[in-house]
């Protein structure tokens, strides 16, 4: 295997190298594709036995999924997969980036939530909206000029926020030893009934509406670019991919990276390695964890400014949980996270479709989850997939197996 | 009659051929050693006859019958027992709880304590091991700790006893307390596998001794045959200097000193008392003592991970009470330490990455926020030639090299630190004559270049072999300062218990 072959170098600039392992090893791809395809099995047994038929489940599943072009209704249906996706691998990264530095940020989801009230208050807030309102008008046929701007700084407050919201817990575990788990949950729900229950209808209600109609509008230079009319999709997908990028950058080029990673190495009980040679590791666990809410953060802007242009009452929980599991299928690489993202992004397309075939919708989310459950056993996948290479290895060469057996 | 034979047992690795068709047998009541370097494949062949491990090929013979071992349940079923090196007990049973657990008595549905004790006091009575049945066993010292442990495989049978390394983590008088116990064991008929690196001890109790090397049996001599320096040239391969040759340096200024430290452990105990001392550049100051004596806690203050509760600390004359790791590394100093896995380096990272730890940040490994692993590797290369860290890939993971092979990675990357003060505590623990021996060299070299290094060790022949100036320490106190053409190891030995000391000084 040439390192400097095309393709590597290709793998590598996503990150399936991690940074100088000698034998990249394959099992990370296979180990993932072959949960996949379990969970794919078990699926449409699970829909055969419910009495439907599961290759037409399939056939309507990914023929609306946006995977496969073709047909009328596909820009369309492409456009929702890279909508959905785009905030599936926001949180779905954050969660990876945590991972790595050996952290379980199960707080993705408020920090999704986060970012997006905040995105949403500085889309409509008249300050800032009508400056950039003006700006527009000024500007003429310049006037992307001012709803890009006025778009950048609505996601940065809104990935600042949510950062913050993700370091406070970690300031939380290093200064007071309180897990992770628990202090990202906790504040899970702080923010979420904070939001829902208070901003979204009460301050930041119009008075003329009622309370079940969600936030102000944010202005029209807040929305992200439309980038292939007539469908609604957006730059999400764009700057998402660029922040899959800059994770990438971060974990294996830079030297905070190059710490964050020797923390998640040693973050087993009682392992001090990278302390005793006098890395700050509470300093990088903060920061890791704000750079974690950041991402997960852009991935709730990309929901107001992307999609819903106001925090809407009807708002449900999940993008946050989603994540956890594209970053497990992604084994927590910034590229898998990308492919895993658009693999449940095209499940949860083409789920409608399938209620057609009178199928309910959940199927694709049994096997998401099936998917998950194939991917936390991947001791035993590996273990089996070991065995098979080995069995095959020692088929092919069988004289030296026979002579040792002998 | 052979109590257990191996024929031709090969164990394959990916990329590693462990045990290369080894064959030995053990006469039933014979205590059979088997010496090697570390990495040359006791481990491995202990874990084939223990069934943790399933041969690539070969055969096991127990009682002259061929035995099937796929698990440790079917070692235990043929009555073979495992003492580990690492005690599988819990620190908060009782020791008649951790010998029974597994296999306990019972009442009906309930565990049947009272028999418990019971069974377990006329267990230590029949093989003269005393220990209190109802003690808990964390609190007692690890010398007993391996009793019960011992007294556990026992009661589940065994005949033949596989002892992994057991003396690593004894001091030299529990040593010769294990001994005793083995010797016992052997006069009820025991046979006994001893794994061992240390030729002394495998001199002093076995019968006949097998010497493996890069997986191969290099040969099996009865004891009277041989001699320390005839096992360890089989060992290495070649002839092995364990003298240590004295280095003259002249003496600098003072590099590290401390008055009247006082640090807390964990638990909150003050463990380090009015400690002072200085260490001067071209001095090696050596700290002697038992185990469990406050090193730990002194080391711990030393490198900035506990704050001292008092006293004064300082690194080049600049005061360092109240400062991080990186503050005292960026003052100069460097640390080698005992505990590899835990502190020493990061397992999963590459030789390549682990190599500049802690200077990491510096020009030329790193620019601003961008790593440059490029320089970083030519780096480790070029450590890896200079210290011949084998097998010598720096894309290997630390993980996968020998203990051996990690600490001259550990070498490598703390002496070529910016640094004028070397802490290098128990820096030859678990390793064998060669990784030792180049320990040794490397201290010695650092000395000469002016350095100062405090040597922190359990192992008195290392203590008086290196040291300019030896301080004693016993419960958290320096109860003693000579030098080692002024004193011999019982001297220190008497010392590092407490005998001769002014118990008023002590408490």
């Amino acid at each position: 295997m040439s390192e400097n072959s095309g393709t590597n170098k290709f793998l590598r600039i996503f990150g399936i190298d991690s940074q100088g392992r000698k034998r990249r090893d394959p099992l990370n791809v296979w180990v993932p594709l072959i949960s996949i395809a379990l969970a794919l099995v078990v699926g449409m047994i699970v829909i055969a036995v419910s009495g439907r038929n599961p290759f037409r489940a399939y056939a309507l599943l990914f023929g609306d999924s946006g995977l496969i072009p073709g047909g009328s209704a596909w820009p369309r249906e492409f456009a929702e997969l890279l909508i959905k996706s785009a905030m599936y691998i926001a949180t779905g990264l954050a969660i990876a980036l945590a991972f790595k530095g050996g952290l379980f940020n199960i707080g993705a989801e408020g920090q999704f939530w986060v970012g997006a009230i905040v995105a949403t208050f500085f889309g409509y807030w008249s300050p800032v909206a009508g400056a950039f309102g003006n700006m527009a008008t000024a500007l003429g046929s310049m006037a992307w000029i001012a709803q890009l701007l006025h778009g950048a700084i609505c996601i940065i407050l809104g990935m600042l926020a949510g950062g913050a919201w993700a370091a406070f817990a970690g300031f939380l575990y290093v200064k007071r030893g309180v897990n992770i788990v628990i202090g990202t949950i906790m504040l899970n729900w702080i923010a979420w009934f904070l939001i829902t229950n208070w901003l979204v209808t009460g301050p930041m209600t119009p008075p003329t509406q009622t309370f079940t109609s969600g936030t102000y509008y944010v202005a029209d230079t807040a929305k992200l670019f439309r980038i292939m009319m007539p469908t609604r999709l957006n730059t999400s997908i764009i700057l998402v991919l660029l922040a899959a990028y800059a994770t990438w950058f971060l974990l294996y080029k830079t030297t905070i990276g190059y710490e964050i990673r020797a923390i998640g190495h040693t973050a087993n009980i009682g392992m001090e390695a990278p302390r005793a040679q006098g890395i700050n590791v509470n300093r990088r666990i903060v920061q890791m964890m704000f750079f974690s809410g950041c991402l997960a953060a852009m991935g709730g802007c990309f929901f107001i400014l992307g999609m819903q242009y106001q925090f809407p009452n009807t708002a449900t929980m999940g993008y946050g949980w989603t994540g956890i599991g594209v970053a497990l299928i992604g084994q927590s690489e910034p590229i898998g996270v990308v492919l895993a993202g658009l693999f449940i992004g095209a499940l949860r397309t083409g789920a409608t479709s399938m209620q057609v075939a009178n199928i309910p919708k959940t199927f694709s989310n049994i096997i998401e989850g099936l998917a998950v459950g194939f991917i936390a056993l991947q001791v035993a996948v590996r273990y089996y997939l070991v065995k098979f290479l080995q069995r095959r290895r020692a088929h092919a060469d069988p004289p030296a197996e026979q002579e040792a057996a002998a | 009659m052979k109590a257990l034979e191996v024929r031709n047992i090969s164990k394959m690795f990916p990329g590693n051929l462990a045990n290369d068709n080894i064959s030995f047998s053990v006469e039933k009541g014979e205590i059979f050693a088997i010496v090697g370097e570390n990495g040359a494949g006791k481990s491995t062949l202990m874990n084939i006859i223990y069934g943790i491990y399933t041969p690539t090929a070969g055969e096991i013979y127990v009682n002259e019958q061929k035995a099937r071992i796929r698990s440790a349940e079917d070692a235990i079923q043929l009555h073979m027992g495992m003492v580990h090196q690492e005690f599988m007990l819990i620190p908060r049973f009782t020791v008649a709880q951790n010998v029974v657990v597994g296999d306990e008595p019972r009442k009906g549905i309930f565990f049947d304590y009272t028999r418990a004790v019971r069974e377990v006091k006329e267990l230590s009575d029949k093989v003269s091991m005393t220990v209190d049945a109802t003690a808990i066993t964390g609190d007692l010292p690890v010398g007993i700790q391996q009793r019960v442990e011992i007294l556990k495989v026992l009661r589940r049978g065994a005949e033949i006893l596989i002892f992994d390394e057991p003396t690593a983590v004894l001091t030299p008088e529990e040593t010769q307390d294990l001994f005793v116990t083995m010797r016992k064991l052997q006069s009820q008929g025991k046979t006994i596998l001893f794994i061992s690196h240390k030729l002394k001890e495998v001199m002093d109790i076995a019968d006949r001794i097998a010497v493996l090397r890069r997986g191969k049996v290099q040969g099996i001599v009865n004891k009277k045959d041989t001699n320390e320096e005839e096992l360890a040239r089989m060992m290495v391969g070649r002839n092995v200097v364990l003298e240590i040759p004295r280095v003259e340096a002249s003496v600098g200024p003072v590099a590290f000193s401390c008055h009247d430290l006082r640090v807390k452990n964990v638990r909150g105990m003050e463990t380090v008392r009015d400690v002072s001392f200085d260490v001067r550049g071209g001095e090696i100051v050596g700290i002697a003592g038992v185990q469990g004596n406050g090193q730990d806690e002194l080391v711990n203050a030393m490198i900035g991970f506990t704050r001292p509760t008092s006293g004064s600390m300082e690194l080049n004359g600049k005061s360092m009470r109240l400062v991080t790791t990186a503050e005292l590394r960026r003052q100069g100093m460097s640390y080698i330490t005992e505990d590899r896995a835990r502190r020493g380096l990061v397992m999963p990272y590459t030789v390549r990455d682990n190599s500049v730890m802690g200077q990491h940040l510096n020009a030329p490994f790193s620019r601003g926020l961008r790593m440059d692993y490029d320089k970083i590797a030519e780096f480790a290369e070029g450590k890896v030639k200079e210290y011949d860290i084998r097998p010598g890939d720096v894309t290997d993971t630390a993980g996968s090299l020998s203990g051996g092979n990690q600490q001259k990675l550990i070498l490598a990357r703390e002496l070529s630190l910016p640094h004028n003060f070397l802490i290098a505590s128990q820096p030859t623990r678990g390793l064998d004559v060669g990784a030792t021996e180049f320990v040794y060299r490397k201290l010695l070299e650092e000395k000469k270049s002016g350095k100062a290094i405090l040597l922190i060790s359990l192992e008195l022949s290392e203590i008086l072999g290196l040291s300019d100036r030896i301080l004693v320490m016993f419960e958290g106190h320096i109860v003693g300062e000579t030098t080692p053409d002024k004193t011999t190891e019982e001297a220190l030995g008497l010392l590092m218990l407490g005998v001769g000391v002014d118990r008023k000084v002590v408490s």
